[in-house]
């Protein structure tokens, strides 16, 4: 009977959870004019800065073992709030491109595509990265790559680019200083 | 009316595997047999495997034994269909985009793997509802297939969710039915075979699990047939932002 209720009980959260991601789909339709004004601007060069070894190699080299932790452990934590927002940037763009892959253009379709992808990739990467700093918190001596991200972030600045040139060539560069 | 062999038993045996098979012949129709392969071969299937079943059912002339063995043939065809749905389902939706195809493909098959053991120890500490192999046996086929099924959709909703990703109207129908019928049998076929129930309350066990596949059916139909409203899917502006906020951004850094 136990096994009974465990697999009721489970089977009913797989049907409400998957009906409430089918029902919130459908809503978000409706918002999709407002997500351009969702996308957090991010400092690529501060986040440069925080992912690079040899500051942190400087940094270890100046300050006491102690000392040294807890700075990492603040720019970790800095270095997780970039990496979230670029996190949720992304999803915002998947959900922008995904309104542009059934253009009558094939070249924006395309670059819709692309831009997809990219985005796509970057919020795997995010994910992945979050897991390695939330590690690297609790070991700050231990080495972090967060590079993938900025080089995925750059690459997705280049397709919201194409595809806002291609969809709005009035305006082509505003894009990439958004992002 | 809640009881075998009454008439609303018999419309929701026979009305679902009727729309099925007038939802394959416009798949058909439509030439989406093509991009649908394992949807439209499930759609002609497994009406075919529950007309078999009830003619079992109904007729006089085949033993009790006769019928759990067709049961059993259903279950064989049925079982491996569904998966090939699923497949196709994680196909259309990860398939296209080269950064999540690879990922996707590994956690799918970890999930599967993790399913089927999850199934194992399901079947091995179920309570057997019958003193007859053949029809534990039966149950447990049903809850295993069940369960992986609802697992694996499971899986499937919740990555595109985190990836925001939002499948095409007729992939997301699709799913959405085959969801809707599997978590229902999940939690039937669990409490048929380990609650102990008594037969009055494993008909409306039986009613439950008609009626839900009644309404995947016409989820499908809905989903695969109904034309999309145009209107509904605005044409999002990309993002008009500016170099100012960008600067505004750098400043504020710059004077930190």
């Amino acid at each position: 009977m136990t096994l009974a209720i465990i697999l009721v009980i489970l089977a009913a959260l797989a049907l409400i959870f998957i009906l409430g991601i089918t029902v919130s789909r459908s809503l978000q339709v409706s918002e999709g004019a407002n997500l351009a004004g969702k996308i957090q601007p991010i400092d690529v060069a501060a986040f440069r800065n925080l992912i690079d070894p040899v500051e942190d190699d400087y940094l270890r080299r100046r300050l006491r073992p102690s000392e040294f932790r807890q700075v990492r452990r603040e720019r970790l934590r800095a270095m997780a709030a970039y990496v979230q927002t670029a996190g949720r940037n992304a999803a915002i763009l998947i959900r922008m491109g995904q309104s542009a892959l059934s253009a009558a253009d094939p070249r924006t379709s395309e670059a819709a595509r692309q831009l997809v992808d990219n985005a796509l990739l970057l919020r795997r990467n995010a994910a992945f990265a979050l897991l390695r700093i939330y590690v690297a918190l609790a070991w700050p001596n231990s080495g972090l790559a967060a590079t993938p991200i900025l080089h995925g972030y750059e690459r997705l600045n280049g397709s919201a680019m194409l595809l806002g040139r291609l969809q709005n060539p009035a305006a082509p560069v505003r894009i990439s200083a958004t992002l | 009316m809640l009881q075998a062999h009454s008439l609303l038993w018999h419309y929701l045996w026979l009305a679902p595997n009727v729309l099925l098979l007038t939802l394959a012949f416009l798949i058909w129709k439509n030439g989406l047999q093509r991009t649908f392969p394992a949807f439209f071969a499930f759609a002609l299937l497994n009406p075919l495997c529950q007309f078999a079943l009830y003619i079992a059912d109904v007729a006089p002339s085949i033993t009790a034994e006769n019928f759990w063995r067709i049961d059993w043939a259903t279950l064989l065809i049925a079982g491996p269909l569904k998966f090939a749905v699923v497949a196709e389902i994680f196909a259309r939706v990860f398939g296209s985009y080269d950064s999540l195809a690879r990922l996707g493909r590994l956690l799918i098959r970890g999930v599967g793997i993790v399913l089927a053991l999850a199934a194992a120890l399901a079947a091995a500490y179920a309570a057997k509802d019958s003193l007859f192999e053949i029809i534990a046996g039966a149950h447990l086929l049903e809850q295993t297939i069940a369960l992986i099924t609802t697992g694996l959709l499971l899986f499937i909703f919740v990555f595109a969710a985190y990836f925001k990703l939002r499948p095409a109207r007729p992939i997301l129908g699709i799913a959405l039915g085959l969801a809707i019928s599997s978590c229902t049998h999940l939690a039937i076929w669990a409490l048929a075979e380990n609650a102990g129930l008594s037969p009055e309350r494993r008909v409306i066990l039986d009613f439950v699990g008609m009626a839900s596949s009644h309404i995947a059916v016409l989820a499908w139909l809905y989903y695969l047939i109904v034309p999309r409203d145009v209107a509904t899917k605005p044409v999002i502006p990309l993002p008009e932002n500016n170099l100012d906020l960008w600067n505004r951004e750098l400043e504020r850094l710059v004077h930190q």
